[in-house]
């Protein structure tokens, strides 16, 4: 019983890397109704360029290396934006949807080239730190992944809820056409939108380098794919949806790979997919019908 | 000196001439009637003043200012604010928030730099926003989110939202459909006070009472070609509108 309910919470912490990653993907299906499959790759990219932080400064705190994987993302975000969907007619949804498969690829090619397909150490808070409750225990690092996401995600709902930028983004996501004729200037809320997902991932990247230890170019392949899983659960477009399916992918992978080993837990993951489409398709928190 | 003019506006769907070599002058202060049968080029030639698809010659100058150049989001910013036939509202926001957003034109902005303009909250939310809500008649609803509304008052609120832009021309594509003759009776009401607080009209509409009773002058589109124009009792006479309407031979 122990055993699930540490897994269960080792996993359900790191899930909300999974959640900031969902949460990136399901924004931008939002308001743009596209996929932007480069976003996890892109993740990655910023936190790798968290750590050129250690290159100029040896021995710069790990809140530094964090700082510069946020806004190396949001810069990266930006790139897949103009790169993708800017030059790229968007009416044409396969060519930007090739566009960004091409992007995760050349990411991945320039992250192995730059790194020569070793993974490299990545720092991280609090990782002498351990609560104990007990046989129980709490990682500090893990702690502190878990808690960083979460002010992130806070900061993304006030800035969606609270401010001009998310009303605009909101009104671009329900209704393009009309938005426009409200004077505001789609391409300009699509371009924040892929600049603020790609602070996210930044982050989540760095979280994720902080709780495993190291970064691999090998990440982006499944965190592409689990990203994609929390999004369908969630239910695309919906941002609490995402929080929840995060955390949830999260402690199921955990708990599964207690039980049945690291190489099949994924199998688990997928059956879950599965099930969620065909009992629950349209995701968690099922978006109410609208009038419109 | 013509607030909007349309000079030989055509646009083509491939073979389909939607809308035909037509010219249009609208005068400041004007409630302009735009009629036609179904599928005459009504709903296009409000959707080229707005700029949803370009021209495919001819053009269009508002203000003196050719707008062929211009995005959509920059007309409205010149003062063209329009509603929709079938209703655009954005469905999971407030009544109130609908009218927030439109809150864009440069009078709003000038004062603010980028941080005001894009982090700010509620703060430096005009007055009007409560006045458009009084005026529709939704004061009452303003926290209800728009997609709850009755089918009424989301036309209602389109028309708020329209106003919010505070728009020198009003281009409204068929308010009145769907609408009961009661309804019919504030629609008018509200067009005339729009016209009276200095915004001009172009009504696109199929309901004849509104537009014979409120219009000062009214063209008839068929086959995207103008036949005639006029006052409405001269449009009424006309042979070609009552032939275009009325069908019938020669």
């Amino acid at each position: 019983m122990l055993d699930f309910i540490q897994s269960l919470s080792d996993g359900v912490l790191f899930g909300a890397t999974y959640a900031l990653i969902g949460i990136g993907f399901t924004l931008v299906f939002g308001v743009m109704h596209k996929l932007n499959l480069s976003y996890a790759a892109a993740s990655v990219g910023g936190a790798y360029c968290g750590l050129l932080v250690l290159k100029v400064f040896a021995g710069a705190p790990p809140l530094a290396v964090f700082f510069c994987a946020f806004l190396a993302g949001g810069l990266l975000g930006y790139i897949v934006y103009l790169a993708c969907f800017h030059f790229i007619p968007i009416s044409n949804p396969l060519a930007t949807l090739m566009a960004t498969v091409g992007m995760l690829l050349l990411v991945d090619e320039v992250i192995v080239h730059q790194t020569d397909g070793m993974p490299l150490n990545y720092p991280a808070l609090f990782d002498d730190v351990m609560l104990r409750a007990g046989e129980f225990t709490l990682r500090g690092d893990l702690l502190m992944v878990f808690v960083v996401s979460i002010l992130c995600m806070a900061g993304l709902l006030a800035l969606l809820y609270r401010t001009r930028l998310g009303l605009a983004t909101r009104a671009v996501s329900q209704q393009a056409v009309a938005a426009q004729l409200c004077g505001i200037r789609v391409g300009q809320v699509n371009a924040m939108t892929f600049v603020i997902t790609g602070l996210l991932g930044g982050i989540a990247g760095a979280m994720i380098g902080a709780s495993v230890g190291t970064l691999s170019p090998l990440l982006t392949t499944p965190l592409t794919i689990k990203g994609l899983i929390v999004t369908v659960i969630g239910g695309l477009g919906s941002i609490p949806g995402a929080i929840v399916a995060g955390l949830l992918v999260g402690g199921f992978e955990s708990v599964l790979q207690q039980y049945r080993g690291v190489t099949e837990r994924d199998l688990y993951v997928m059956l879950l997919l599965f099930v969620f489409l065909v009992f629950r398709p349209g995701g968690l928190f099922a978006p109410k019908e609208g009038r419109d | 000196m013509a607030l909007l003019e349309l000079k030989s506006v055509s646009r083509h769907f491939g073979g389909v001439r939607a809308v035909d070599g037509l010219d249009l002058v609208i005068e400041p202060g004007q409630i302009f009637g735009l009629i036609g049968p179904n599928g005459s080029g009504k709903s296009t030639t409000v959707n080229l003043i707005t700029g949803l698809f370009p021209l495919t010659s001819g053009s269009i100058v508002f203000q003196n200012e050719d707008l062929e150049k211009l995005p959509t989001h920059l007309r409205l910013q010149t003062g063209i604010a329009r509603t929709f036939q079938n209703i655009r509202l954005f469905g999971q926001l407030t009544a109130w928030q609908n009218l927030w957003v439109a809150q864009n034109s440069p009078a709003d902005w000038a004062k603010r730099g980028f941080f005001s303009r894009w982090l700010g909250g509620q703060s430096g939310v005009r007055e009007e926003i409560s006045q458009l809500l009084e005026f529709s008649g939704l004061a009452h609803r303003q926290d209800e989110l728009a997609a709850n509304l009755a089918f009424g008052e989301q036309r209602r609120l389109e028309l708020a939202r329209a106003l919010a832009t505070r728009p020198k021309l009003i281009l409204l594509d068929e308010p009145a459909a769907g609408m009961n003759t009661e309804e019919i009776g504030q629609l008018r009401e509200r067009i005339l006070k729009i016209r009276a607080q200095g915004t001009t009209v172009l009504l696109v509409e199929h309901v004849m009472e509104l537009v014979m009773g409120v219009t000062d002058r009214i063209a008839v589109l068929n086959f995207g070609q103008k036949i005639a124009e006029g006052t409405p009792v001269e449009v009424q006479a006309d042979a070609a509108v009552r032939k275009a309407y009325l069908g019938g031979g020669e």
